[in-house]
């Protein structure tokens, strides 16, 4: 079951990446940047996860040795990544709305002053 | 001791082989150059004395400033130039006197040796004039040029003498940068331009060794008759005289440098006689390498320059350097 | 411990900064209170870091704070921790250094920018993080400090409303370095699954030895996300449009600072975590890709018509150097590399400032619109001479110290492995070197010196409020080159011993004993052999000095002989040009070298026009690198 998350992950992050080589357009390239994201982040959910554990929220009074809850440590993770891809994207898609008013255009193949 | 470490430091750096020694000797090699290769092309040609006649004549000629020029800049670039130089030679071993010595030498002489040549790129290009554009642009191509074989000569070298170095403590290296230890190793197996290994890499450094100067065949950042002596121009009374003494004081370190790395190590036990002897030396690699390149070969364009060192030039010495790894 | 005191300074000097950042904010609109905030925000931090030299770097201590006080618990440490040791220490204090001489630049440089306000939260936030990667010592923690970093940076990048090409260098730096956030974070997830915890010094204790499929991937993954941080190649196009599009004072962050920080990471992940660093694979790989950097980036230089498009190209050049340094694995190669490390950040960080000085005097940093602007700048002028003279290596300057040293490194790693490659490494270093001083005398020559072009006869000196920080910096250029001994004794050579010693490191975080009880072997790499740290004899230069003193004693004398020569503008002292006085006629940058372009340019024209600008081929770079990387770490790791 794990290793349709892991396929998945990967085929996600892949998928972004084609997207930011292959695709002119700006804003694909930001949703190839977001896709990235998604695919790491399923990766590192999918790590701490443990089969058949509980969600790891306990109270003192609960908590004893040898329990089976999924690793919390990579959702704590996955929280700040996605928190940050968010902000990324926002900030991406920002630029393409000032490109598009400076270049007139979201053709990353005229967008490119800055070259040689 | 103190004092008297002082006092025998300053004597090597105003006296010998420093300050006053490098320019006597340094015109006077001058002028036998010109005076050979007067010689060689059927003229009698200029007494040898004539290079520092010309230096004492130009100190007393008006210094002008051009308008446009930083003047800054423009003034203080020969004593660099000069200075620079002085303390290049302090960092050679001339018949086995090193004044200076620090653990890779090599390294520290051959950036040193660029100042002179930066010295007077900035100099010209602090002129103004579009000759000494040209020819500032052209010296440092000169510089790329040469730099590449030059850096293989020296590691050819530096591996030959450091696979040699089986001296207390010194034994582990195979390699070594400090021309201290070449030197030592050459008293022990002979000069190393015996050594056929190194054969191409000498005769690669005795063709860097014009480049490096600004000589005939490769003087294109100088070229009189093209470009009015490029970066030196517009420069007049003592700046200029400087500069001419700084090039004929350069034709002395790069033979000096040339005979310490190949030909160190022939010596009697007495310092005076080995010191007159790596004189002897210097000023015959200077007839070979720059009299008979002068007289015999016209300049080189600028670009041919570039392809002949990095191609003919660092193929010599690239050569040596493997026969040297790998024989 | 005798150091409670000095516990608390680390995690003082980086919360400073993003406090300050905040407050820069909530001041809002006065720009007197922002800059205050702003150049105290900096000061404390620097201060705070300079504070800990004494027991850091002298008495060998290394400085742990648990954040909350989490401390470990049977063996695992769960809390986020900061750890300085020597080396965390040297990267911050030459982040410190360089952000407070760079704030204090931006207080007159940014008048002319017309969104203010914002600046000094964003530049307070690159420092924050900046500070926090290095300090940290939790994998995570220093992932969403890059974060933090990337932002700001992309943020300071477009910065400038009135420069066209900002959005886009931006837009790009965006792109490409989500390459290597993804990488990092993808790394770090892949560390954590080998070994449940983010704590620097128990993956160092834990993680090395078992060289699986997985921990390779995570090396590979976490090398190429540090390496397109310090913008190695083939990630440096993205360093050339940001650095020349944001303004100066941030591209001496980014530049000076914020490469180090991927130079950091590669240091941390080769040496510490997975202590992959003794095979050879990894140095030859290190190696390899320094080199190009290093040539590529030189020659891409050469070919520039921006003065800080060129600088940037210099930069990731130096950083090359500091890569190829680093990988020879040698007590030599780590101190030659940290101590250009050092020097690269004072010169370019000059240099860039330089830049911002001409930028702000003329308002155009492109080269063929600039020249003789020596007569008008000369301050700026001389501080431009100490910076192109450090980078391009000239002695006494402080390049020359740190290039002998790393020519040393690679030639003695030849003699050592036999293996004439190395050799050749040398050689790259020295030809690259003098590309440097090439590139450098077009940019003096195009922008300083030649004639004045009609239009700049009003350009002047920057005020002293930007004067100042440029002559810290070039102070300290030359201090760096002229005390390297100092240096050495107590900033490099307890940085390298820490380079190679993780034991300490180790065993400060997780408790006594911990790194023997784990590590296979805890001997370090190599001991290091510094008897070829080529010194200065001090008497040497004494009379070296005196040398100079004579030197200076002649110009005065000449001088002084003709102070009087007057340089009027009359026929006499005009430049004359085939007879005829010359008009405005200056060579400009661009025409410059031709025998040396003229032969290579197939090559040139090949690397300027594979460097298209196109957000898509830039992506497929750094893709293609990490899968290349990815590549060779299995075949020669496993």
């Amino acid at each position: 079951m794990m290793l349709a998350n892991y396929i998945g992950a990967i085929a996600l992050i892949v998928i972004g990446f084609y997207a930011m080589i292959a695709k002119h357009d700006i804003i694909k390239i930001v949703v190839g940047m977001g896709l990235t994201d998604y695919g790491l982040n399923l990766m590192i959910v999918s790590i701490g996860f443990n089969e058949g554990g509980t969600a790891p929220i306990f109270t003192f009074g609960e908590l004893v040795s040898g329990m089976y809850f999924v690793d919390p440590v990579p959702q704590a993770l996955t929280l700040t990544s996605i928190v940050i891809g968010a902000c990324v994207t926002a900030m991406a898609l920002a630029l393409c709305v000032r490109i598009y008013n400076e270049y007139g255009t979201v053709d990353s193949r005229e967008i490119r002053r800055l070259h040689g | 001791m103190e004092i008297m470490d002082f006092v025998k430091y300053a004597v090597y750096i105003l006296i010998f082989p420093g300050a006053l020694f490098t320019c006597v000797f340094g015109l006077w090699l001058a002028g036998v150059d010109r005076k050979v290769v007067a010689r060689m092309q059927k003229r009698k040609g200029p007494p040898i004395t004539q290079p520092a006649w010309d230096f004492l004549k130009l100190c007393g000629k008006e210094v002008i400033v051009p308008a446009g020029a930083a003047r800054l800049m423009y003034m203080a670039a020969p004593y660099v130039g000069l200075v620079s130089l002085i303390v290049t030679v302090l960092f050679i071993p001339i018949g086995g006197l090193q004044a200076f010595s620090a653990g890779g030498d090599v390294v520290v002489v051959l950036y040193l040796l660029t100042i002179p040549t930066l010295a007077l790129i900035l100099g010209g290009s602090a002129s103004g004039s579009p000759y000494a554009g040209v020819g500032a642009s052209r010296t440092m191509v000169s510089v790329m040029a040469y730099e590449l074989p030059l850096i293989l000569v020296l590691l050819a070298v530096a591996r030959a003498a450091g696979s040699h170095v089986t001296m207390d403590g010194y034994s582990i290296l195979g390699a070594t940068f400090s021309l201290e230890m070449i030197t030592r190793v050459q008293e022990l197996i002979g000069p190393l331009l015996f050594d056929w290994r190194l054969l191409p890499a000498a005769v690669a450094m005795l063709l860097v060794i014009p480049c490096e100067v600004g000589q005939h065949p490769f003087d294109v950042g100088e070229a009189e008759t093209e470009i009015c002596e490029g970066p030196l121009a517009e420069y007049s009374g003592a700046p200029l005289a400087v500069f001419k003494l700084s090039h004929a004081i350069k034709m002395f370190v790069m033979t000096a440098l040339f005979c310490a790395l190949f030909l160190g190590g022939i010596g009697t036990g007495m310092l005076w006689l080995d010191v007159v002897l790596a004189l002897v030396f210097s000023t015959a690699v200077t007839l070979v390498c720059m009299t008979l390149l002068h007289a015999i070969s016209a300049r080189f364009r600028v670009e041919q320059l570039f392809k002949f060192f990095w191609t003919v030039v660092s193929g010599l010495a690239l050569g040596s350097l493997l026969l040297v790894w790998f024989c | 411990m005798t150091y409670d005191v000095y516990m608390h300074f680390p995690v003082i000097a980086i919360m400073t900064l993003f406090v300050g950042a905040f407050l820069v904010t909530l001041v809002g609109k006065r720009q007197a209170a922002r800059n205050a905030i702003a150049g105290a925000a900096v000061l404390v931090s620097l201060t705070l870091l300079a504070l800990l030299i004494k027991p850091v770097m002298v008495d060998g201590e290394i400085i742990m704070y648990w954040m909350g006080n989490w401390e470990p618990v049977e063996g695992y440490a769960i809390g986020i921790a900061i750890e300085v040791d020597a080396l965390s220490l040297f990267f911050g204090l030459l982040i410190t250094i360089a952000v407070a001489c760079s704030a204090f630049y931006s207080f007159q440089y940014i008048k002319q920018d017309d969104a203010r306000g914002s600046f000094f939260t964003l530049y307070l936030m690159l420092s924050g993080g900046v500070l926090g990667i290095v300090l940290s010592g939790d994998l995570f923690n220093i992932y969403v400090m890059l974060e933090v970093m990337t932002f700001a940076a992309v943020g300071l990048t477009a910065f400038r409303t009135w420069n066209p090409n900002a959005r886009e260098a931006a837009f790009k730096y965006l792109v490409v370095g989500s390459i290597g956030s993804t990488c990092a974070l993808l790394g770090t997830a892949l560390v954590y699954a080998q070994c449940h915890t983010l704590n620097l010094a128990q993956i160092s204790a834990i993680l090395p030895g078992e060289l699986n499929p997985t921990t390779v991937l995570a090396f590979a993954l976490l090398f190429t996300g540090f390496g397109c941080k310090s913008f190695m190649f083939p990630f440096h196009p993205i360093a050339a449009d940001a650095h020349g599009a944001a303004p100066s004072s941030v591209s001496v962050l980014i530049s000076g600072v914020f490469t180090k920080t991927g130079v950091y990471g590669i240091i941390r992940v080769c040496y510490f975590l997975f202590r992959s660093m003794g095979l050879s694979s990894v140095q030859i790989m290190l190696v390899v890709i320094g080199c190009i950097s290093m040539f590529v980036c030189v020659t891409m230089a050469l070919n520039q018509h921006d003065f800080k498009r060129l600088l940037a190209f210099h930069s990731i050049s130096q950083i090359g150097y500091i890569l190829t340094s680093l990988g020879l694995c040698t007590g030599l190669g780590i101190a030659g590399g940290l101590y250009h490390a050092i020097n690269h950040t004072l010169f370019k960080g000059l240099l860039f400032l330089t830049a911002g000085s001409v930028l702000y005097a003329t308002g155009t940093t492109y080269l063929e619109n600039l020249g003789g602007l020596a007569k008008k700048m000369p301050k700026t002028t001389a501080l431009f001479l100490i910076g192109a003279f450090s980078i391009s290596g000239i002695p006494p300057f402080n390049g020359f110290y740190s290039k002998w040293i790393i020519y040393q490194a690679t030639f003695e790693k030849a003699a050592e492995t036999g293996s004439i490659g190395y050799a050749l490494v040398t050689v790259v270093c020295v030809v690259t070197s003098v590309l440097t001083l090439a590139s450098f005398i077009k940019v003096g020559h195009s922008v300083f010196f030649g004639q004045l072009r009609p239009e700049l006869a009003e350009a002047k000196d920057p005020p002293l409020g930007m004067r100042i920080p440029m002559w810290i910096l070039g102070g300290l250029c030359v201090f760096t080159g002229l005390f390297p001994n100092v240096m050495l004794d107590y900033i490099i050579i307890p940085a390298t011993g820490a380079v190679f010693n993780a034991v300490p490191y180790i065993d400060t975080a997780m408790g006594e004993g911990y790194a023997a009880a784990h590590l296979a072997s805890t001997s370090p790499f190599v001991t290091p052999n510094y008897t070829l740290l080529g010194g200065w004899d001090p008497l040497a230069w004494l009379v070296l000095f005196v040398v100079v003193l004579a030197a200076v004693f002649l110009c005065s004398l000449a001088g002084r002989s003709n102070r009087d020569v007057n340089c009027a503008p009359d026929s006499k002292h005009a430049v004359f040009f085939g007879g005829e006085e010359a008009q405005y006629s200056h060579i400009s940058g661009g025409d410059l070298f031709w025998g040396f372009k003229h032969t290579m340019r197939r090559y040139l024209g090949f690397v300027s026009g594979a460097h298209t600008g196109v957000t898509n081929d830039y992506v497929l770079w750094g893709v293609t690198a990490t899968a290349v990387i990815i590549a060779y770490c299995f075949a020669f790791m496993l």
